[in-house]
């Protein structure tokens, strides 16, 4: 047996695996959203494209993406550069504190959000005493309330993708653009920043995805009013049911996530030299 | 006028004492080196002297101007670090021009000609569009001395910039350094543990010791005259031997404790227990000499010279000698050395 075939049967058990639970359902999916009661059809599609209603959610949806990424983006970057620059033992402290969302279960996270946005939670309650806002004012059931849960969800794995580029950084680079004349923000923005833009992309990458296709938080935080594809998916699935439009809605939002990872692939894809 | 003046300056990290109370006056044009061991403290002064470090007591001054609380940027420095440190996502010319653009020096078209100039300087003109990863050691090297030089700073800072390259490089490079502070005259503190390097490139050279100024003075007086064990055998790794001077019937001996002797020249006026500096380069061995005795332990061929390894009273004795000068291991050879290159120095 040469190291070939013996590379071929190590990879086996995952390959197989892959085509289990990855291919093949994809596949089912596709197949289905194209299927009518007489043969093949795009009615499903053509339904969702051409009703206001649907273009909504599907426009909610990147919009609430773009801006679940942006503001991790915004918070993870300085907050990355600071753990790569401090003593090893408080950026331990720092990655715990930052990992630490992830280890309970996104629905008791989200449970914990509904409590303090709620009308009568801390959050609002607290706005309202410093007669920031009226007597209205509700924060549960609306896009921020969304946005709020999914950054918290999300700032780890930005954070963690930009640590990791960040501190490959050579530091004497930021100090030898000090050396030319640059002060400190400047030498953040003209050697840190470009520098550090691979793990900005990956981290943005992960969050847009995750965010686009996530379901609990959105679901939860939003309320039916305020649907995200996911949730529409979910509806189509269970309260219709209508499996060949749920499953058109999923090749829609799969493909429209592939779209966003084009452009980013070619931009971090290997350069000259 | 001092260019640079450096008064009294201290410096702790926590409990260690980096720098204790170092005064210094840089010359305008001058070129000065901080020699020492890794530890000294001589990288450490020079980025206080960058504005990288802060002081813990003490005060720089650049022409005249106060600038131990201004931050690096509003200093008028360019550094060169042992690394480079060239910006990976710039290119060479980019790289050069960085500093002019950070500082805001002249237009655009100024700027071009400038990094222009800076890249003719050290020979990469051709190469003004790579990216530094695409280019050598040596060539990177020279980037970051043109990128160092193209603003025209009040003061050049190099951090042991010469340390890694390959030896033959080293020495090109040395010989372009000495040429550019020739036509540029910028006044450049070198940082180095290299005493070769040194000795080789500065119009006075610094020796640090233990965060303390051991000895500082030109290449020649500090390579003849050490005053310090310390300064002696850093400079040209000069034996040290303890011995004691005694007046003998020629004038001054020193007494070895095994009681050989050897002559000292008729002006030494110390008595009693001394070091003996004997440099390694100033000592002839002959298998019948009427000097002191020393046995051969080994011998290290160096290409041109034979370095041999002695046991004079115990002590290890290293001598060089021309490399078609050979002992055997274990035989008995005598010493011999001018009386006037022998340096006496207080135990």
């Amino acid at each position: 047996m040469n190291d070939r075939t013996e590379s071929l049967l190590l990879a086996l058990p995952g390959l197989l695996l892959l085509v289990l639970a990855f291919f093949m359902p994809i596949g089912q999916m596709l197949i289905l959203s194209v299927s009518g009661p007489d043969g093949v059809t795009l009615s499903h599609f053509v339904r969702f494209l051409s009703d206001p209603f649907y273009l909504g959610i599907l426009w909610r949806t990147v919009r609430l993406s773009l801006v679940i990424t942006i503001i991790c983006a915004a918070i993870g970057f300085p907050l990355a550069y600071i753990m790569a620059r401090v003593g090893p033992k408080l950026r331990l402290w720092l990655v715990v504190m930052v990992i630490l969302p992830l280890m309970t279960s996104v629905v008791v996270r989200t449970f914990g959000w509904m409590v303090l946005l709620s009308r009568s939670g801390m959050i609002p309650e607290m706005l309202r005493d410093m007669g920031l806002v009226g007597r209205s004012f509700a924060l549960m059931q609306t896009e921020a309330a969304i946005v709020i849960g999914m950054v918290q969800v999300l700032l780890p794995f930005m954070t963690l993708s930009i640590l990791g580029v960040i501190t490959r950084i050579d530091g004497r680079l930021e100090e030898a653009a000090r050396t030319m004349g640059c002060s400190f923000l400047q030498s953040f923005r003209t050697v840190v920043l470009p520098l550090a833009l691979p793990g900005i992309v990956a981290g943005s990458l992960l969050c847009f995805t995750l965010s686009a296709s996530s379901f609990v938080t959105p679901n939860l935080l939003g309320g039916t009013r305020i649907q995200v594809l996911a949730a529409s998916i979910y509806k189509s699935v269970t309260q219709t049911p209508d499996w060949p439009f749920a499953a058109a809605q999923a090749v829609i939002l799969f493909a429209g996530i592939l779209l966003v990872l084009v452009p980013y692939i070619k931009m971090t894809g290997p350069k000259d030299g | 006028m001092a260019n640079v003046r450096l008064s009294s300056i201290k410096k702790s990290f926590g409990k260690t004492d980096v720098l204790h109370g170092i005064s210094l006056d840089v010359a305008s044009g001058e070129f000065i080196s901080l020699l020492g061991a890794s530890g000294c403290g001589k990288t450490t002064l020079l980025r206080i002297v960058a504005g990288l470090e802060s002081v813990t007591a003490g005060g720089v001054e650049i022409e005249g101007v106060d600038v131990t609380r201004l931050p690096p940027e509003k200093r008028d420095i360019a550094m060169m670090f042992q690394s480079y440190a060239l910006l990976p996502h710039l290119s060479v010319s980019e790289n050069v021009r960085f500093p002019l653009r950070m500082r805001g020096i002249g237009s655009r078209e100024e700027q071009a000609e400038k990094v222009a100039a800076a890249l003719e300087t050290v020979q990469l003109d051709h190469l003004a569009d790579r990216r530094p990863r695409q280019l050598s050691g040596g060539q990177q090297q020279r980037v970051a001395l043109a990128r160092a030089i193209v603003s025209r700073p009040k003061v050049l800072l190099l951090d042991e910039p010469l340390s890694n390259l390959d030896a033959r490089l080293r020495e090109d490079m040395q010989v372009e350094l000495i040429e550019i502070h020739q036509r540029l005259g910028l006044t450049t503190i070198f940082v180095t543990h290299d005493q070769e390097e040194a000795l080789s490139l500065s119009d006075r050279i610094v020796l640090l010791n233990g965060g303390k100024i051991e000895q500082e003075g030109t290449p020649a007086e500090i390579y003849s005259q050490p005053e310090t064990g310390f300064a002696s055998n850093f400079i040209g790794s000069a034996n040290l031997l303890p011995a004691e001077i005694i007046d003998g019937e020629t004038g001054p001996v020193a007494k070895f404790s095994d009681g050989q002797t050897l002559q000292l020249a008729l002006e030494v006026s110390a008595r009693g227990p001394v070091t003996i500096a004997l440099r390694q380069e100033d000592l002839s061995l002959d298998a019948n000499g009427d000097g002191p005795k020393a046995k051969v332990r080994t011998r290290v061929f160096l290409g041109a010279r034979n370095r041999y390894v002695l046991g004079l009273a115990g002590e290890p004795l290293r001598a060089l000698t021309a490399n078609d000068v050979e002992f055997s291991a274990g035989q008995s050879v005598g010493l011999s050395i001018d009386p006037q290159r022998i340096r006496v120095l207080p135990r």
